[in-house]
This record gives C-alpha cells, sequence and structure tokens, in this order.
C-alpha cells in the first residue's frame, strides 16, 4: 500500500483539515491488501464498552460513567453502518488498468474515522490476547483464535501507520521520534 | 442541546391580565408544599472548577506515532508538544495532559477515549 498523493487544504486556510471534507488522500493498494482491510472492518468493534473508564477512582461518577457507555457504545452503532455502507459502496475501490491494483480516495475526516476503527480492533485484538507483552510473539501454532487476534493486531496497525502518513503529508508523525515504535 | 422553541417564541400579552388574575382568589386549594430532596448530585461550582486533570494513560499496544497523532488531532498541539507528552505516557507510564473543569475534562477524556487511548480523569489534589 502507498499514499500516491496528497491534497491538504489546511495549508492554505490553517483549519483544521479532518472536518472540511475538502483534504483527502489517494492510495494504491494490492488486491490482497483491499481483502485484509475488508477483513479486518468486518470485525469492528472489540473492545468491550465497559473497558473505558471515566476515572481510576472516582467512584462518585457512576452516573458519568453509564453516560460515558452509553456514547460510546452509540458512537460504535453508527461506525458499525459506516463500515458496512463503505464496505458496501460501489466504486469506492478502483481497478488500476493493467495491474492487480485498486485505487481508493478517502477524505481526512474519512482518514481520521477509520484510524479509530482500526485501533479499536488493534486494542480489542490485543486484549482478547490476555494483554500481552508485546515483545514476546505467542506461540501461534494451532491456536487459530490466537492467531486471528495477533493477525488482526498486525493490519492493523499497518494500517494505521500509512493513514498517518498520508494525514501527516506522507510522513508519519513522530517518525523521527521512535517510527512504528509501541508506545 | 435541544433549542426550546416553546419558550423562545411565546408571546404574552401583558395587556390581558384578567386571563391570569380573574377568578384566581376564589378556589380554594389545599396548600401544597414542595418536597424538600437532598441534593446528591454534583455540586455546580465542582463543574466550573477547573481542577480535573486529564490523563493518559501507557498502553503498550498503542503505536507512539499513533498517540502523538490524537494528541494533535483531540488539543490541536504542535508536534513538538503532542511528542513530549506521548514520551512521558511511554517513559513515565502516564502524562498529565491538560487541567479543565469538569465538564471539559470529560469532554477530552470521551474524545481519548473515541481513540481507544487509556484516558480518565482525576480531581486534583492540590
Amino acid at each position: 500500500m502507498k499514499v500516491l498523493r496528497v491534497q491538504n487544504s489546511a495549508t492554505d486556510s490553517g483549519k483544521s483539515s479532518t472536518a472540511d471534507g475538502k483534504s483527502w488522500a489517494e492510495f494504491e493498494l494490492a488486491k490482497e491488501e483491499h481483502i485484509l482491510l475488508w477483513h479486518l472492518l468486518q470485525q469492528y468493534p472489540l473492545v468491550p464498552p465497559r473497558h473505558q473508564r471515566l476515572s481510576r477512582n472516582g467512584a462518585d461518577q457512576e452516573d458519568n460513567q453509564q453516560l460515558l457507555e452509553e456514547a460510546l457504545r452509540e458512537r460504535r452503532t453508527a461506525n458499525r453502518r459506516k463500515v458496512e455502507l463503505m464496505l458496501k459502496e460501489a466504486g469506492r475501490f478502483l481497478a488500476i488498468p493493467d495491474t492487480e491494483n485498486l485505487r481508493v480516495t478517502f477524505t481526512f475526516g474519512e482518514l481520521d474515522w477509520l484510524l479509530q476503527i482500526c485501533n479499536d480492533l488493534r486494542v480489542g485484538s490485543w486484549l482478547a490476547l490476555g494483554a500481552p507483552d508485546l515483545d514476546v510473539r505467542p506461540e501461534l501454532k494451532g491456536k487459530p483464535d490466537t492467531a486471528r487476534y495477533y493477525f488482526n493486531m498486525e493490519v492493523s496497525g499497518f494500517f494505521e501507520m500509512q493513514f498517518i502518513r498520508a494525514l501527516h503529508g506522507g510522513v508519519a508523525a513522530g517518525a523521527e521520534d521512535g517510527g512504528d515504535d509501541l508506545e | 442541546m435541544t433549542e426550546c422553541k416553546r419558550h423562545c417564541t411565546q408571546s404574552f400579552d401583558w395587556e390581558r391580565k384578567s386571563d391570569y388574575t380573574v377568578g384566581m382568589a376564589a378556589i380554594e386549594t389545599p396548600e401544597v408544599l414542595p418536597d424538600i430532596k437532598k441534593e446528591t448530585g454534583t455540586d455546580p461550582r465542582d463543574q466550573l472548577d477547573a481542577g480535573y486533570l486529564v490523563i493518559c494513560w501507557n498502553d503498550p499496544v498503542n503505536l507512539m506515532v499513533y498517540v502523538t497523532h490524537v494528541f494533535q488531532t483531540v488539543f490541536g498541539w504542535s508536534r513538538t508538544k503532542a511528542t513530549k507528552h506521548m514520551r512521558e505516557v511511554h517513559e513515565q507510564g502516564k502524562s498529565v495532559l491538560i487541567r479543565e473543569s469538569m465538564e471539559k475534562a470529560e469532554f477530552y477524556v470521551h474524545e481519548l477515549q473515541k481513540y481507544t487511548l487509556h484516558a480518565t480523569m482525576e480531581r486534583d489534589a492540590k
């Protein structure tokens, strides 16, 4: 997958570029990458709603916690609907003549939204694996669930990097400060 | 926020006092005193007091570039400032991102959690 072109309206206006709909990025991706993205997005969401806490010691904020979970649940339902629409949308992914590759354009708003989706899948997969230490690769042989979640983590991380690279004009944010290292 | 059209568009004809006053004295109604309930909710002053810290905690699964990007997007920070806080999260286990009122702190926590970052708000002990 590579970034073909980026149009960032913020360079002229200085305003937020994810909201105006005028900034976009065009990608070229291999047929296999398209299939990977399709399979990945279909699994959204993976993070359980109770995972997010408003406060670590806020026992008196149970009402607010419930509101937060409700809001997150609503957002995920809306996101899920958007994912389904995107996957069904005809003409979103266009074949590049004389190749097996595809071309796709996302607005910056869509990229920001896709980042949220991909990271939900990444964090959700990590939680499903039992929140392991990522320096040690888990044993995958004969463990299809482990393999699936580990694979999800890697693939979503790959797409996140591509989307961030596009949002920051082709150079990943903080690349010089740690590359694609983990937090 | 829902706009209250009923109250905003209703106009009273103050000359027509009769609608509101005539006959009122003649009607005897039992005196009903409102129940006095103890306020158990949050003191409104708490909501305005900038005494809440928005904290991001280390989660080893999040990519460093992703965390930096989210800080830039949510707070509108420069890459340098966003990277500094990302580094704090990575090296010290957490970073205090901002000190705000309860309402705003909730907003920021919600925004950060949209991106699946491990963020909470805590009352500042100071």
